[in-house]
């Protein structure tokens, strides 16, 4: 729901509502990894594992040839059933296609093949020679420093499963029935194929990480899904009314009639806005003559990213993470603060998110914390008391970086005005990084660092900086105030406060050129990047990504589809070399 | 037979989906390919081998080719590595 806003800015797990206890109707609630967004509620269909195998069972020598056979033909049922699933996608999407094809390239690997012929010809059965080979392979996936990597190692698992049940002639097939939602150890992408035919409403999943290639297909055939949630197999029976909440990660199983009627109000309410929203949601934000703009969300808080999911935004430009500073009237821990981005950089996922570092000081003084200033927002804010408080800035890096392990995090400074703050900041970051390698914490050691670009200093440098962070994202409204000398929160002066004034656009076009000629990334998250006005001006110079509200994206992106990038570019270089007023207010179509 | 450094330059690593690409490419040649990460060295036309190098975004391998067709072989192989496999 666009614009819906709970004062809870704590994710549930943070609150101890792992497990919690069933209360007269029943009911429980689950707490997983939010794999698929989407809600739906349905009819638990539980598929049970299948019993161990111990991997070293001994053959006589000449039941050899027999198991051989057997491994063959299961081999082939296996490799039979991934195709069948192959055709049936086809059509769909390369991407998914893609996955099913490399599936069948680790099947048909002819080294592990061989290989487990060779143990088979050492006298073990077929099944212990798959084991054992596989297991010998998925170690070295577990042993990596790479999340996605390790991510992998499931998937053999679940390829080494299928492998052994067709083997043992155990496929039973069964017939999932309508308005399911699967409840399994664990699932293969052959089998979110077979679901989607089935009409499955959701899936839930004890193992598996968002970065699967099953959540990846859950997510492409829009079927609500939360991974890793823990004994979902013994808490939930065939049969429990189920509801699924993908945005949040909730399972709520035998919910008791409030919960019931609450889920279906929120069900019928999100089908609605969906109609409202109408079909801009899923066409490309790109102009007219074919250049995309990327369109991502600001946002606040882990319930934000529901909003932004919503209006289909290409990710999260900006994550205010000041603002739970501020809830919490306290600087929080570093474990808190790494709940706290893991979940939305798990509910955004795959898409990016910009998490910018506090930015305390100016309007958002904290009681207590900084000094009552006389001028704060040309005083202690921003980098500047990050700098100055490295416990606190090291405590965020290392929850950063923590959250960074599925590589869709990025890391912005605010209030960037000198090169040094930047060398300071980069020389913590690599501490932190340190520190996080010796204890062998997994993060993404490639974890793009970007600035805010919002001072006059910034906007200069621009060149400069280019060479040494990752990407800009530039804030216009505080680049407007310092620029004009305008305090905005003055009353005042508040006639004077305009984005749209010559010296500030023509800030923001060299910004623009700065982050082109070192081909590095740059967005705008400031109110400019959301004003009507301005779109034609922003496209034209060449931005690539506008960060926004989620209320006002969709507005956004229907007037970049109606814009000609060609055009834009030309009424920009107008814009950029006109004097007066009068004229600027012409070219942007404000009177 | 050659041998030549090459370098993981895209964003994701060699994971599935260009290891499977990799995989591809190399199967189109007779000669031994080999893939060398600190040591620890892996046939580039096993997929499951190539997975296991878990070579992320920065990672220098050796390629190692052993064949007639070796250096049309090292050249197509260094250039896809060098392009991030098509990715970011």
């Amino acid at each position: 729901m666009i614009g819906e806003k709970t004062s809870k800015i704590f994710p549930v797990s943070l609150l101890g509502a792992q497990h919690p206890a069933k209360n007269e109707s029943d009911e429980l609630v689950l707490k997983g990894i939010p794999s698929s967004p989407g809600i739906a509620f349905g009819k638990a269909f539980v598929l049970k594992p299948e019993v161990l195998i111990i991997p070293n069972i001994q053959i006589p020598p000449e039941k050899i040839p027999n198991e051989i056979e057997r491994l063959e033909s299961g081999l082939q049922a296996m490799i039979n059933e991934i195709q069948t699933a192959l055709d049936k996608v086809k059509s769909e999407s390369q991407n998914i296609s893609a996955i099913l094809e490399t599936n069948l390239l680790i099947l048909n690997d002819e080294y592990i093949l061989n290989s487990i012929r060779e143990r088979i010809k050492n006298c073990f059965s077929a099944e212990s020679a798959v084991i054992q080979e596989y297991d010998n392979q998925i170690k070295f996936f577990k042993n990596s420093m790479d999340n996605i990597l390790q991510e992998r190692s499931y998937e053999l698992e679940h390829l080494r499963d299928k492998l052994l049940a067709n083997i043992r002639k155990k496929i039973t097939s069964y017939k999932i029935p309508e308005n399911s939602i699967i409840v399994a150890q664990a699932i293969t992408p052959t089998d979110v194929v077979n679901f989607k035919e089935s009409k499955v409403k959701g899936i839930i999943t004890e193992a598996g990480g968002i970065a699967s290639h099953s959540s990846l297909l859950a997510r492409s055939f829009e079927i609500p899904s939360v991974i890793g949630v823990r004994d979902a197999l013994k808490l939930i029976k065939r049969k429990d009314c189920v509801l699924i909440d993908g945005y949040a990660g909730l399972i709520t199983i035998n919910p008791c009639d409030e919960s019931k009627k609450l889920f279906e109000e929120r069900i019928s309410k999100e089908s609605s806005h969906k109609r409202e929203l109408g079909e801009l949601i899923k066409l490309p934000s790109i102009t007219l003559d074919g250049v995309p703009i990327k369109l991502l969300a600001n946002i606040d808080s882990p319930d934000d990213v529901k909003s932004a999911i919503l209006v289909d935004s290409d990710g999260i430009g900006l994550v205010r993470t000041e603002n739970l500073v501020m809830s919490l009237k306290r600087f929080p821990d570093e474990e808190e603060q790494f709940t706290w981005y893991k979940e939305i950089a798990d509910r955004a996922y795959p898409n990016p998110v910009v998490l910018r570092a506090f930015d305390i000081g100016s309007d958002k003084y904290l009681e207590g914390l900084p000094h009552l200033e006389k001028n704060p927002a040309l005083g202690f804010r921003g980098i500047r008391f990050l700098l100055h408080r490295e416990d606190i800035f090291s405590n965020q890096l290392r929850a950063f970086l923590r959250a960074s392990a599925n590589k869709n995090l990025k890391i912005m400074l605010p209030m960037i005005s000198t090169i040094s703050e930047i060398e300071q900041s980069k020389a913590i970051l690599e501490k932190c990084k340190n520190e996080l390698r010796e204890k062998d914490i997994p993060f993404d050691i490639n974890v793009p660092l970007g600035i805010m670009i919002e001072t006059p200093s910034a906007a200069l440098l621009a060149d400069r900086f280019a060479e040494v962070v990752d990407f800009f994202s530039i804030g216009t409204n505080d680049l407007t105030q310092y620029t004009l000398a305008v305090d905005r929160s003055n009353e005042l002066v508040t006639d004077l406060y305009d984005t749209f004034h010559p010296s500030v656009l023509k800030l923001i076009k060299g910004i623009v050129d700065a982050a082109k000629s070192r081909k590095i990334p740059v967005s705008i998250c400031g109110e400019l990047a959301g004003h009507a006005a301005a779109t034609n001006f922003l496209v034209g110079i060449g931005i690539d990504e506008l960060s926004v509200p989620p209320v006002i994206l969709l507005e956004l992106k229907k007037r970049i589809r109606e814009l000609k990038f060609k055009k834009a570019k030309k009424t920009a270089k107008d814009i950029i070399s006109s004097s007066s007023s009068s004229d600027l207010m012409k070219l942007l179509e404000i009177i | 037979m050659i041998e030549r450094n090459v370098t993981v330059r895209n964003r994701a690593g060699l994971h599935t989906r260009p290891a499977a690409a990799l995989v591809k490419l190399a199967a189109k040649f007779k000669s031994e390919i080999f893939l060398i990460r600190d040591g620890f060295s892996i046939n580039a036309k096993s997929i499951i081998g190539v997975m296991t190098l878990a070579a992320e975004q920065g990672c220098e391998l050796v390629l190692k080719i052993n064949g007639f067709d070796e250096s049309n072989a090292v050249d197509e192989l260094a250039e896809f590595f060098e392009s991030g496999f098509g990715e970011q």
